[in-house]
Order: structure tokens, then C-alpha cells, then sequence
């Protein structure tokens, strides 16, 4: 399923905790927004970790979830390139 | 989910969070997360780091390490299936049985049939090629495969139908520059045969991870015969997508003209020839997009990737041992 990934953290430090953890489920594509890729499993893992990061009375992260056929009408111009993900190059 | 090819020499496997890192020079080149990759593949020297081991082994993602050239060095290995009845199967098949045998003709007309099939396509384009003793010699190879009942004689039908094959090799590659005369290896040494070498080598690091995957024992095979530190079965199944992928990349990538002559460098001594840097990434990318190409699976009726075929067809295989099939499909596709 795809996900976009909000988050709103005014704490500098529990911010960067959580993009740390955003960072290795998905890509950053705008500075506190992920897009994601990801399976039943590895969401509600994702969830989990994060949940236990915030805190709950003043930060906040959203999920949005996109159907497959929305998924192909996103529109991006400018900005972060999605990420090629069938061949990673060194 | 990707393949990691690393190139870079000397470079730093590194884990953060949960991700691979790939460090070289003080600088970070890549950052990828774990659940996009499903295989790593290192050419020449690179340091893996400990947490990285850990992380792949649980990960079940199957770590190879190639030389500069392409020449398979070995692999990290997760653990065994714990699938003990696939491995008991496999081993009370083990030559000379009727299985066995069954297996071996099945191998070898999947790959006969698809070196068939890879001629035929040739003469379409090209009518005017002198294909056809080729395709007879083949013909007569693939006949008698399934009246042959020892698994030696099978191996010389594979031999002269491989021979019919790479006689007429040649006449399939259509760019300046390029010529096979024979197959040869270990080194190879010219790019044509550089080329096959190394698509082979990757094509043996799927295969073995899907063998794998499944539960069989690497090392026992039916058509290869047992050797110390060799994936026999991986090599069997290797058989029948050696034409299908390997071929097919090695004959696009000369005749779109991806890879021209200058993309090869020759080894004084040995006159080994290998892929430039540059070249290699090419090659990578294109063996990679056929991978990831979809097709008809002609006995399941589905679409799937190569990449899945792999494992499609050591399902089969692990299928017809335990006898829930009667027989075990080679992959033939048109």
C-alpha cells in the first residue's frame, strides 16, 4: 500500500528521531513529508515504532493512504526525483 | 524490492537504523532501506560490517561477492529452510532413480527447446541467415530426449545441442565489432564471451537464492554431478533460463548497441577481457530490467517476473519430488 506521511514535531530532537525512522520505510520528498511504499507488516511495525517516539499532546503524524489507481495520478513537479527501486548502483 | 550491485571499490557496508549504507572516500554514495533490497551484490573488494552480516542473515537477503570481472567468488548464506521434507525428497531422489532421470530430461529440454526458440526468433528478423543446420542438429537432439533412459546419454544431447547453439551464435549478433567464434571461459577472452560469463555469475546468484528459498539442498543436483563447493542443483536449474535471460541480455545489449568495443579492457597477461566501470553499469542495468520484465507463465496461466520465475520453477521442482505433480515443467517460453 502507499502511504503519504505527515508529521508535525516542534521538538527538534523527537523530530529527528522520527525522520530517522521515516527515513528507512520510505522517502523524504518534502521537509515533513514521506511517501512509502510498504506492506501490511511493515506499516503497522512503522506505526509502532513511532507511536512510541511522540508525544501525543503536542506532536503529530497523519498517514494518508492512496488507493492504486490515485497512486498513479500523482502530479510532482519540481523538487525530490521518486526513487528508482528495482536497481540500487554503487 | 531491488538488487544492490556495488561497484565501488573499497567501499563501507554500514547499517543506520534500518537502513544499508554505502560509504567510500568519507562520503555516504547510497542510502537504501533494508525492505527494499532482496539481494546484494559485491564486485571486487568491499568491508561489510558486522551489524550489516546480522541484519542480511535475519533478513534472509543472500549477500554475493564477485571478483572485478564478474567470476563468482561465494556468498553469505541465511540459514537453511527449516522445510526438512523439501531436502528429504531431494536426497532420496538422488541419481541414478527415476526422478532422477525425470528431472535431467526435463532440464535439459527446457534449455534445448529455449535455445531452439532463441534461433527461430533470430530467423524471423533476419530471413536471410543460414540458421537452419543449426535448428536441424538441435532438432535431432531434442528428439530422442525423452526415449533416452540414462542420464550420460542425456548429457550428450545436451553437449552436441549446446555445440549446434553456440556454432551458430555468431550470426545472431548484428553490431560492428563484435564475433564469437567458441564458447570459452575461466578467463573468457573476448566480450562476447565476457558477457555471458558474467551473466551467468548473476544468474547463478538468483537461481541459488530461489533454490534456496525453497528449501533444497544447493549442493545436490541431478544433471551436475557432486562436487566439493558446487551449487549442482542451483547449476540444474540454472539450465533452462540460461537462453531465456542471459542470452537475450547479452545479444540486446551488443546489437541496441549499449556496449560497444570501448567498453571492454583486455588483461595483458591472460588476455582476460572484461567490462570497463562504465560498461558494467550498463550491463547491470539491463540484466536487472530483465528481471524485473513480465511475462506469461505458460503453465500457471499468469503474469510474473523472471525474478519470480526463479522461484516458480523451484516450487515446481520441490512439488514434483514430493510428489503432489506428476511431472516437473521446464520454463520454454516462444
Amino acid at each position: 500500500m502507499y502511504l503519504v506521511i505527515s508529521y508535525d514535531i516542534p521538538d527538534d530532537k523527537r523530530r529527528s528521531k522520527i525522520h530517522k525512522v521515516l527515513k528507512s520505510y520510505g522517502q523524504w520528498m518534502q521537509l515533513s513529508v514521506f511517501e512509502c511504499n510498504l506492506s501490511e507488516t511493515q506499516y503497522a511495525k512503522l506505526r509502532s515504532r513511532l507511536s512510541k517516539l511522540i508525544k501525543p499532546e503536542q506532536d503529530s503524524i497523519r498517514f494518508y493512504f492512496l488507493c492504486s489507481c490515485c497512486q498513479g495520478k500523482v502530479e510532482r513537479i519540481g523538487g525530490e526525483v521518486l526513487r528508482d527501486e528495482t536497481i540500487f548502483f554503487v | 524490492m531491488g538488487t544492490l550491485y556495488i561497484t565501488q571499490d573499497d567501499s563501507y557496508l554500514g547499517k543506520t537504523d534500518e537502513r544499508l549504507t554505502v560509504r567510500a572516500n568519507k562520503q555516504t554514495l547510497l542510502d537504501v532501506p533494508l525492505i527494499k533490497v532482496d539481494g546484494v551484490v559485491v564486485f571486487g573488494r568491499s568491508t561489510v560490517s558486522p551489524a550489516v552480516v546480522i541484519e542480511l542473515l535475519e533478513r534472509n537477503i543472500a549477500l554475493s561477492f564477485l571478483t572485478h570481472t564478474g567470476r563468482y567468488l561465494g556468498r553469505l548464506e541465511p540459514e537453511l529452510t527449516k522445510n526438512i521434507f523439501v531436502r528429504a525428497a531431494q536426497w532420496k531422489a538422488i541419481a541414478p532413480s527415476e526422478p532422477a532421470l525425470h528431472l535431467v530430461r526435463g532440464f535439459i529440454r527446457g534449455k534445448l527447446k529455449n535455445y531452439r526458440n532463441a534461433l527461430l526468433r533470430g530467423l524471423r528478423e533476419f530471413p536471410e541467415l543460414s540458421l537452419q543446420p543449426a535448428l536441424t542438429r538441435l532438432e535431432q537432439a531434442i528428439a530422442p530426449i525423452d526415449t533416452t533412459h540414462t542420464i550420460d546419454s542425456l548429457r550428450g544431447l545436451e553437449g552436441s545441442g549446446s555445440a549446434a547453439y553456440f556454432g551458430s551464435f555468431d550470426a545472431l549478433i548484428r553490431a560492428e565489432g563484435f564475433q564469437f567464434t567458441h564458447r570459452n571461459r575461466r578467463p573468457p577472452t573476448d566480450p562476447v564471451n565476457a558477457l555471458l560469463s558474467l551473466g551467468y555469475a548473476l544468474l547463478r546468484h538468483d537461481v541459488q537464492s530461489a533454490v534456496n528459498l525453497v528449501g533444497f539442498d544447493p549442493y545436490l543436483g541431478y544433471l551436475h554431478t557432486q562436487r566439493y563447493g558446487r551449487p549442482s542443483l542451483a547449476l540444474d536449474l540454472m539450465e533452462e533460463f540460461r537462453p531465456i535471460v542471459v542470452d537475450a541480455v547479452v545479444l540486446s545489449a551488443i546489437n541496441r548497441r549499449v556496449l560497444s568495443p570501448e567498453n571492454f579492457e583486455t588483461e595483458p597477461l591472460s588476455h582476460a577481457v572484461s567490462l570497463t566501470l562504465e560498461g558494467l553499469r550498463s550491463f547491470l542495468r539491463l540484466y536487472e530490467q530483465k528481471k524485473q520484465s513480465k511475462f506469461k507463465h505458460p503453465v500457471l496461466q499468469t503474469q510474473c517476473t523472471y525474478q519470480e520465475a526463479f522461484e516458480i520453477q523451484a516450487r515446481l521442482l520441490a512439488k514434483y519430488l514430493m510428489g503432489e505433480t506428476e511431472k516437473y515443467p521446464p520454463l520454454v517460453l516462444k
